[in-house]
């Protein structure tokens, strides 16, 4: 069994890669130190705390493992190694992630050495189903590859907003696909989940909107993969990225969970506009995520179907009032309780309703958010530029765009579905990011997003000139990732393994 | 040394797996080996020191001194430490300071009994972020060669030269097992062997170069030169006996290709014993791997920082069991070395000692190595607790008086 103490202590520490720097003589160490032990006492209390997580290391040595100690079994084999940052002021142990090594093959640690790595926030290691999954940002991936390092500048803000509105966003999904035929989609690699997905997309987020993390006072997580049936994903992004105002080790943030299958993050988008217009909330600004693992059966077993479509990754949107990139112009939701796709506690993957998953389902709601949003805000479909449909396979959202009367332009740049699969929570938020990565200024866009169980929210945003500007600041966009040269494609049997995961 | 400690005899183990016996069984074994080599009863024990770096966790035995005690009947002052050099340097304080004339030193470790566990247990006690980091009980030793041949620059046919030298440590150390009834492997290797074992592996070190999961007691009995004069054996002294201690994280220390703490303690050890370690012409080293062989090497100061490795490739050209050194030869781990003797941690500084012991004395059997026209004067021996975190250096050798 693990230590519960421990494993927040050393999550505290490793997760966001907690350093100290001597004031006086510049020293810097790896964990908190109350003092510099080149100083002494009289450098008690003049040690300042920096971290490292949105730093880049430099990988000085490394060797190979492939004979891991029993936590890391799953990994089978991996660079390891030792990084050094800031010139070497600080050096920590770390592996490589997102690594697949091919048994048979010589490696040349020297064409390791001397590259620049960025800290990814992953699982550490594996532990029994019944103990808390232990993370750690001692897994590095090479800065001149899939992930490169982004410094994260937080700005001052410039102009404030008369509609709440996106501040910022962030899309993020791991290097791995699977093809089959026309379609790939994102496959994990073995230390990620949604909450590592969830973390990555906060952080992309906070990134692009140069919004500070101690400012974003509220954060909502959605996903249907969360590796626990109690225990909030949102705490783990609150925690590591420092969200809200630090008092102790505790963060002044508000943390919560949210769950409707496909449109638990899209649902809060409303949620988060209304708390930042709220004058007394004392929120500036609030992160909702939508992140998945998405589940699925194997294939033949029931529920089977859905392992065709499922993919990996997520979206985080801030949302606040000061230099908005698209306002929150109307919102519109509905839900009957229709049953089309479940997943019973204690079960590993979903059930679905088959055929009743189109028509009682998907197409009623959807059709009925979009139509209805149009109607109130007096739109016809070709008043809007972009329309954002939920994508939870190829077909669907191509039938109700053309229903609705879209035309193909209208829809196709936020179709991912064929590029990272169904990545069910973060689906509808990754089509409006691969969306608001190419909009200009001053453009309409229709999001309808879809969850099981069944609901539709229909938000209606109109992109403003601040756009421009933040998009320079985010290189890893949807179409980095997806058009990525270091993409590496897995077989189904990898593909399984890596979704189970560590 | 004032008040100079004596060896008066000394008893192991054979190291490997003791399936069928529990630890007790082991020290028992040893400790009456080394009583019955000097005649003490275990009445005119004073104190006992033990060692053992993790029984408490491969055996969930707490408070050691307990099993002791009823082992032997005693009910004096025992104390606990991690390495059997630990143990020694403790006992030493005790009888410098002229609180007990006889003492039992003593060294356990029953490593297979949790052969399940043992090399995350090992990593997590040796470097607990590095094994968060994904790290194993060899990676460390393996990224100390990488950094030895980046700050030395060592490529091409050096770079070769270097790999048949870590080769050489194995083969050397395997074949002077084959002469020690006590250690765990008795057969020969060759340099191909150990290569083709990295190469499979694709590994800068494989399976031949690390030092193997042992079980396996050691004991000493330590008593005053007084009290040694009175036992009509021929003691052996401790000269120098001292230790140093680093950072438990590896990769944050200062120099990643070197041993800080070995170093501090040679010296000290030197000053100690008033004698320069390179007089020295027998010397047992903690060849945990045989990359910590070639380190130690120098950290001890037999050679300039990045040479040690071309006196050991000249060995190997022609398979010899000693390296040249200013003309000398230096026999190091003549008994096997942690490589092939065996590595029961708490037990494996006692087997060290026990090997210098025999050297010095002159009843090293067919492994008594010849100095001028005698046996050798004096001895070392080198241990860790840790990667490299706490080092421990004693000098043996006849009293100067």
């Amino acid at each position: 069994m693990s230590s519960e103490p421990i494993e927040r202590r050393v999550s505290y520490l490793g997760d966001r890669l907690k350093a100290s720097r001597c004031q006086s003589c510049g020293k810097e160490y790896f964990e908190v130190r109350d003092y510099c032990s080149n100083c002494g006492r009289k450098s008690y209390g003049k040690m300042e705390s920096i971290d490292l997580f949105f730093d880049k290391g430099k990988l000085e040595l490394c060797t190979y493992i492939n004979e891991p100690t029993n936590k890391f079994m799953k990994l089978s084999s991996f660079i390891y190694g030792i990084i050094s940052f800031h010139g070497g002021k600080i050096r920590v142990p770390g592996r490589l992630t997102d690594q697949l090594i091919c048994d048979g093959k010589d490696i040349d640690f020297s064409s390791f050495e001397g590259r620049e790595v960025v800290p990814r926030f992953r699982r550490r290691y594996s532990v029994g189903k019944n103990e808390v999954v232990p993370t750690i940002s001692l897994a590095f991936t090479l800065a001149d590859e899939y992930y490169p390092h982004q410094e994260y500048v937080v700005s001052s803000s410039n102009k404030e907003y008369e509609l709440p509105g996106i501040v910022g966003y962030g899309a993020y999904t791991s290097r791995f696909r699977i093809k089959e035929e026309a379609i790939e989609r994102a496959v994990p690699f073995i230390d990620e989940d949604s909450v590592t997905a969830a973390v990555e997309a906060g952080k992309l987020a906070l990134i692009h909107s140069g919004v500070s993390n101690t400012l974003v006072g509220k954060v909502y997580c959605g996903s249907e993969s969360n590796p626990y049936a109690v225990k909030p994903i949102a705490s783990k992004v609150a925690q590591v990225l420092e969200l809200g105002e630090k008092d102790g080790d505790v963060q002044a943030v508000d943390a919560v969970d949210t769950e409707f299958a496909c449109k638990a993050g899209t649902s809060m988008f409303k949620d988060a506009c209304s708390l930042v217009s709220y004058p007394r909330s004392g929120v500036k600004f609030a992160m909702v995520i939508g992140a998945d693992n998405s589940q699925a059966a194997p294939r033949g077993c029931p529920g089977g179907e859905l392992d065709q479509f499922v993919g990996y990754g997520g979206a985080a949107y801030i949302f606040g009032k000061q230099d908005v990139i698209a306002e929150v112009e109307a919102w519109y939701s509905c839900t009957s309780d229709t049953p089309d796709f479940w997943r019973r506690d204690g079960e590993p993957f979903p059930m679905h309703g088959g055929r009743f998953t189109g028509d009682p389902a998907y197409f009623k709601h959807v059709r009925k958010a979009a139509t209805k949003i149009m109607e109130r805000q007096n739109l016809k479909p070709s008043d809007v530029t972009f329309f954002v449909p939920h994508q939870p396979n190829p077909t669907f959202p191509v039938r109700i765009a053309r229903e609705l009367g879209f035309k193909d332009e209208q829809f196709l740049p936020s179709l991912q579905i064929n590029k990272i699969g169904n990545t069910y929570s973060g689906c509808s938020p990754v089509g409006l990011a691969a969306v608001l990565d190419v909009a200009q200024p001053d453009q309409r866009i229709l999001v309808a997003s879809y969850g099981s169980g069944a609901g539709s929210d229909a938000y209606l945003l109109r992109t403003t000139s601040q756009i421009l500007d933040k998009r320079k600041r985010q290189k890893v966009n949807v179409k980095f990732q997806t058009e990525n040269r270091f993409v590496e494609y897995v077989d189904y049997t990898t593909y399984r393994r890596l979704k189970l995961g560590m | 040394m004032q008040n100079c400690p004596a060896i008066v005899g000394v008893g192991r183990t054979k190291f490997g797996e003791h399936y069928g016996k529990e630890p007790e069984k082991l020290i028992e074994e040893a400790w009456l080996a080394a009583s019955n080599e000097c005649n003490i009863e275990r009445k005119d024990l004073e104190a006992c020191y033990m060692s053992d770096c993790f029984l408490p966790i491969t055996n969930k035995l707490g408070l050691e001194e307990g099993f002791l005690s009823e082992l032997t009947e005693l009910h004096v002052p025992m104390e606990v430490t991690r390495s059997f050099s630990a143990a020694l340097l403790t006992a030493c304080h005790a009888i410098q300071a002229g609180v007990y004339n006889t003492v039992l030193v003593g060294g356990i470790e029953k490593m297979t009994d949790r052969w399940d566990k043992i090399r995350d247990d090992l990593m997590l006690l040796e470097d607990p972020w590095s094994y968060y980091a994904g790290g194993t009980p060899e990676s460390n030793h393996e990224l100390m060669l990488r950094a030895y041949i980046k700050k030395y620059q060592i490529t091409g046919e050096n770079l070769d030269k270097l790999n048949i030298a870590l080769a050489h440590v194995a083969v050397k150390n395997h074949a002077n097992a084959t002469k020690n009834k006590y250690a765990q492997y008795q057969k020969k290797i060759t340099v191909d062997q150990v290569i083709k074992a990295r190469k499979s592996a694709h590994k800068p070190l494989g399976l031949f170069d690390f030092a193997p999961i042992s079980d396996g007691a050691s004991a000493l009995i330590l008593t005053s030169d007084a009290a040694a004069k009175k036992l009509k054996c021929i003691p052996i002294h401790v000269l120098g006996c001292t230790s140093a201690t680093d950072y438990l994280n590896y990769p944050a220390r200062e120099d990643l290709s070197r041993f800080v703490a070995a170093e501090i303690a040679a010296k000290n050890a030197s000053l100690m014993a008033k004698t320069s370690l390179l007089d020295i012409p027998v010397i047992e080293v903690n060849d945990e791997s045989t990359m910590m062989e070639l380190v130690s090497l120098e950290d001890l100061g037999f050679y300039p920082r990045g040479t040690a490795w071309k006196s050991i490739y000249e060995s190997s050209k022609s398979n010899k069991n000693s390296y040249e050194m200013n003309g000398k030869q230096l026999f190091v781990n003549t008994d096997g070395g942690l490589k092939a003797d065996g590595n029961p941690l708490g037990a494996t500084g006692g087997a060290q000692v026990f090997e210098i012991y025999r050297q010095l004395r002159g009843d090293a059997g067919e492994r008594q190595i010849s100095f001028g026209a005698g046996t050798p004067k004096s001895g070392c021996v080198l241990e860790f607790e840790g990667f490299g975190t706490k080092a421990y250096v004693t000098i043996l050798g006849e009293k100067k008086d």
